[in-house]
């Protein structure tokens, strides 16, 4: 059982070939995986793991999390039902007013709504302004093609801005909640709200483990990138290297697994989930659940009389 | 393929969530009574998982990058029940932070992702993989062609959810109030960019996992697989072949395929999309088939459904949707009869459980 | 039982038993091979060895969490089984009054905050909510950790981490602590922190079994060591200056260098006789 074995004599010499200022040779941009994981890796933490916004000291964040739950759910709810672009608009208007309430940067937080997904979706619903696509009233003519009329249709471009501007309040609503609320405090408000417990067990610990894991990818890339010495990794060996990633990766959530569990059954875990946490509600809570409440009758009203 | 919020009516969002109900509890209860109560860290560390083999964006030959869902490899990995638990869970967690997938759509992405998905794509795997030993080279790719049916049966299903927006939810000039493309438009653009380019990378990646586990850590692949034998040589003769039930994966291909074929457009609609700065991030938080749509419209004015005439589609697309529905139907009913009469047939391994410790 | 020494306790009276234990991962991976011995209330044990000798393995046997394949395991004057151990009431009595610190505290620091973390062994005693409560602001203020209270595990160092650990099962108010390798991974001032801790609690009553491979701290820590050799059996057991000393049997089984003196040794350590 020596550890004594003799170690190889190349492993003792510089090696001739490699310049240590690294001042000649060129260089290499990044592999495709290797951008994608890190640049990945770094906007998962960053939306995941900050807390900044939820620190502060604004509107949302002095809600009982339930009631800010409840709400915002009820309000996307609405959104979600309303059929008039003006009455979108100012449910959109109302969330960037929330926001502006509680502390947020706007310009981050409409960052934030819009990349990517209502900007995708725009792209995505520009061919459903066609004619071809959404038949009606022609409104701006494109010409003809084989001797068809080809434009875009008012029922096109407004069922296009229809749908952007409900993905994008959607997505504030959402992500109003989850930038205003601790991670553990919105976990809180679910169990208190009823949600299966074990649901909330497990969603902690998924979130929790996340992190560690989403480490273990990035050193997994950064070891790989410390051994790549030459060459571009071509789509082949990426892929198999990806593939690899993904199983060693497979490999500690296992063991991490199993290990917790045991953690868990030392302290008496027996199957069910518990909790500790008691909530107050309190009158800004109360009137913040009035004025939603005013909100979703006004918006609907407001959409109902425009006609269904 | 994740649908956002703003696409789905809030009635098909309650039919889904309705839908999921029961599956969830009957899930919960499966995967607990196998694993007791060792199944919660399992379980969650699976979705932890889930959510970054999501991440996972894999080169694709374009030069550009995809990435897979992960549901049947979670599914050959932890069991069927468990991927729908672990994936549902990911799911929720990107429509949280990310607005990838929605909060409302929740019922209709998880019956997609996390319930079609794993059973179809597990169904055809143990189908394939039947009397095959736990080293051999066919299963990796058992696994793969099952990712390959399973991502394809969940594309469609989630084309059909859309495609029905535009018939079922109008105003009364005919403006579409929710995702405007007709089945006949939704379903040949998803259909065509998961049978080849996002399917292509779904299998490289369930083949990869299983192939490298199998040569580098051969007990993972047993929590799943408890009474498979490790090599040919230890296997029992085979008592009956295997290719009825194979059968039911290539007829779904066979449906899928020629719709397919009918878009040619871009896969992913990179060229439009280029000048958007999202390399820079790197992170595919686009749904991958709302993507589709975006080269979408060279498809509609050539494919020869009867769009360019102006006359109104009626009975075309209540016939795709009614050739959907039954496509939707069977693919579903084929997974669950699969998944049941291999249950029969082998009780032991087919279910989640751990290797003793 | 290999236990001949004079001043080794009779195992009648002890509070942890086991006898001719053996283990194996996955039946074929060997970790314990016919393992004796046992542990007094009140004493100070450390489990010595070299890495993969088994001590991890015997810690959890230990904590009811293993069982052994062959051999068997008696604790509080109980036979410790895994069907036993599904009895809600014995595994109360058993999880309360046995404690583990793992050494990986990512594994065993699972919750979504601190407090909540402290809460969990309590709650699932099924104490009252009102105790709970006190006790886990106590357990944060002996570990001096209450500003973390709300803190999420990524948000802790790894010194901080193991604290939230001790904390985590301190709460439960065990008579047994095991811990594996508490020192390894900490920074000189935390070891010395946690080594002060456990001599504390040691003098409070609780019955304190370790496993480490690191010999420089062990005169504080431990009254008798269990040397463990590296085809997993117990090599010695008896009292730590007369293990320190031996040091041909260190050498065997690869805790010190063959030819090196033990690190206390070295440093001139006056050595009772
Ligand atoms: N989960 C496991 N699967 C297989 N073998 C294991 C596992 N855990 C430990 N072993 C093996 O059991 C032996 C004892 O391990 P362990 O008790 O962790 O040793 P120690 O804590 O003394 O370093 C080692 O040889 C190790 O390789
Ligand atoms: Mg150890």
């Amino acid at each position: 059982m020596s550890a004594t074995s003799t170690t190889p004599k190349w492993l003792l010499q510089h090696e001739v070939g490699l310049c240590p200022c690294a001042c000649i040779g060129k260089r290499r941009k990044g592999g495709v995986i290797e951008k994608t994981t890190s640049g990945a890796a770094a906007l998962l933490r960053q939306t995941l793991f900050s807390e900044d916004v939820a620190g502060e000291r604004g509107l949302l964040q002095r809600l009982d999390p339930r009631v800010k739950v409840l709400s915002l759910l009820g309000l996307l709810v609405v959104t979600a039902d309303l059929r008039h672009i003006p009455v979108l608009l100012g449910m959109y208007a109302g969330t960037l007013a929330l926001a502006a309430a509680s502390k947020l940067r706007l310009s981050f937080f409409v960052k934030r709504v819009w990349l990517f997904i209502p900007v995708f979706t725009g792209v995505v619903v520009l061919p459903a302004t066609l004619n071809v696509v959404t038949h009606g009233d022609i409104v701006v003519p494109l010409g003809t093609w084989f001797g068809h009329h080809l434009g875009l249709t008012e029922q096109g471009l407004r069922s296009a801005g229809l749908v952007v501007t409900r993905v994008a309040t959607s997505i504030s609503l959402v992500v109003l909640l989850t930038i205003s609320t601790p991670w553990a405090k919105l976990l809180a408000a679910l169990r208190a709200l009823r949600a299966p417990r074990l649901l909330i067990l497990v969603l902690g610990m998924a979130y929790r483990y996340l992190f560690l894991l989403l480490n273990a990818v990035t050193d997994m890339y950064v070891a790989r990138r410390a051994r790549t010495v030459a060459g571009a990794t071509d789509a082949t060996s990426g892929r198999l290297l990806v593939a690899a990633s993904a199983g060693a990766l497979f490999g500690k959530a296992q063991t991490l697994a199993e290990e917790v569990h045991l953690a868990m059954v030392a302290r008496g875990y027996a199957g069910d989930a518990r909790s500790v946490t008691a909530f107050r509600m309190r009158l800004l809570d109360a009137a913040f659940v009035l004025a939603c409440v005013a909100a979703a009758v006004a918006a609907v009203g407001v959409d109902r009389l425009l006609g269904r | 393929m994740h649908i956002p919020d703003g696409y789905l009516s809030p009635e098909t969002c309650g039919v889904f969530g309705a839908a999921m109900v029961p599956v969830w509890t009957t899930a919960g209860r499966r995967v607990r009574k196998i694993v007791k109560n060792r199944y919660v860290p399992l379980v969650a560390l699976g979705a932890a998982y889930s959510f970054l083999v999501m991440m996972f964006n894999v080169p694709i030959p374009d030069g550009t990058t995809a990435h897979a869902v992960g549901a049947v490899l979670i599914a050959v990995l932890l069991g069927p029940w468990a991927a729908v638990v672990a994936v549902s869970i990911a799911l929720l967690i990107q429509a949280l932070f990310f607005g990838d997938g929605g909060v409302l759509a929740l019922g209709a992405n998880t019956f997609n992702m996390a319930f079609v998905m794993p059973m179809v794509g597990y169904g055809v795997y143990r189908t394939l993989s039947r009397n095959v030993s736990l080293t051999s080279p066919r299963r990796p790719i058992a696994a793969g062609m099952g990712a390959y049916v399973g991502l394809n049966a969940a594309a469609f299903c989630s084309a059909v959810e859309l495609g029905l927006q535009p018939a079922l939810f109008h105003s009364a000039n005919g403006t579409p109030l929710y995702s405007p493309f007709h089945l006949a438009q939704s379903i040949p653009a998803m259909a065509f960019a998961h049978l080849t380019v996002a399917g292509g990378v779904e299998f490289a990646l369930t083949a990869g996992v299983v192939a490298y586990l199998q040569r580098a850590n051969l007990p993972l692949l047993r929590i799943n697989h408890r009474a498979v034998p490790d090599t040919d040589a230890e296997l029992a003769p085979p008592n009956r072949p295997p290719w009825r039930w194979a059968l039911v994966g290539l007829a779904t291909l066979v449906v899928l395929t020629p719709v397919g074929l009918r878009a040619p457009g871009g896969a992913f609609g990179e060229d439009a999309l280029s000048d958007l700065p999202l390399h820079k991030y790197h992170l595919d938080a686009v749904p991958t088939g709302l993507r589709h749509y975006a080269g979408f419209w060279h498809n509609a004015l050539f494919n020869g459904y009867g769009f360019d005439n102006g006359s109104h589609p009626t009975i075309g697309y209540l016939v795709s949707a009614l050739v959907g529905i039954a496509v939707i139907g069977a693919v579903v009913f084929a997974g669950f009869t699969v998944v049941r009469r291999v249950r029969r047939g082998h009780d032991v391994d087919d279910d989640f459980e751990t290797a003793p410790t | 039982m290999t236990v001949s020494d004079a001043d080794m306790p009779t195992a009648d009276d002890a509070l942890l038993i086991v006898e001719g234990a053996s283990y194996s991962y996955l039946d074929r991976f060997p970790a314990l091979d016919d393992v004796s011995m046992s542990v007094q209330s009140g004493e100070k044990v450390a489990l010595l060895g070299a890495n993969g000798c088994g001590k991890s393995t015997l810690l959890k046997v230990l904590a009811g969490l293993l069982f052994p394949d062959r051999g068997r395991y008696t604790a509080f004057a109980a036979h410790v089984t895994e069907d036993g151990l599904e009895d809600a009431q014995f595994a109360r009595g058993f999880r309360s009054r046995v404690g583990v610190v793992f050494q990986n505290s990512e594994a065993q620091v699972f919750s979504p905050t601190v407090r909540e973390e402290i809460a969990f062994g309590p709650l699932n005693m099924g104490l009252e909510r009102d105790e709970i409560a006190e006790r886990v602001d106590d357990s944060l203020a002996m570990l001096d950790i209450l500003d973390l209270a709300d803190r999420a595990p990524y948000q802790l160092s790894g010194g901080q981490k193991k604290r939230v650990a001790i904390a985590s099962v301190l709460v439960m108010n065990p008579d047994v602590l095991l811990l594996d390798e508490p020192t390894a991974t900490l920074d000189a001032r935390t070891q010395d922190w946690l080594i002060d801790l456990l001599v504390e609690l040691n003098a409070a009553g609780k019955t304190i079994v370790l496993a480490t491979h690191d010999l420089n701290t062990l005169d504080r820590l431990a009254d008798r060591c269990i040397v463990f050799s590296e085809d997993h059996r117990v090599a010695t057991d008896g009292p730590t200056h007369r293990v320190l000393r031996d040091q041909d049997l260190l050498a065997a089984v690869n805790l010190v260098r063959a030819g090196s003196r033990s690190p206390r040794l070295a440093a001139g350590w006056p050595l009772p006789s």
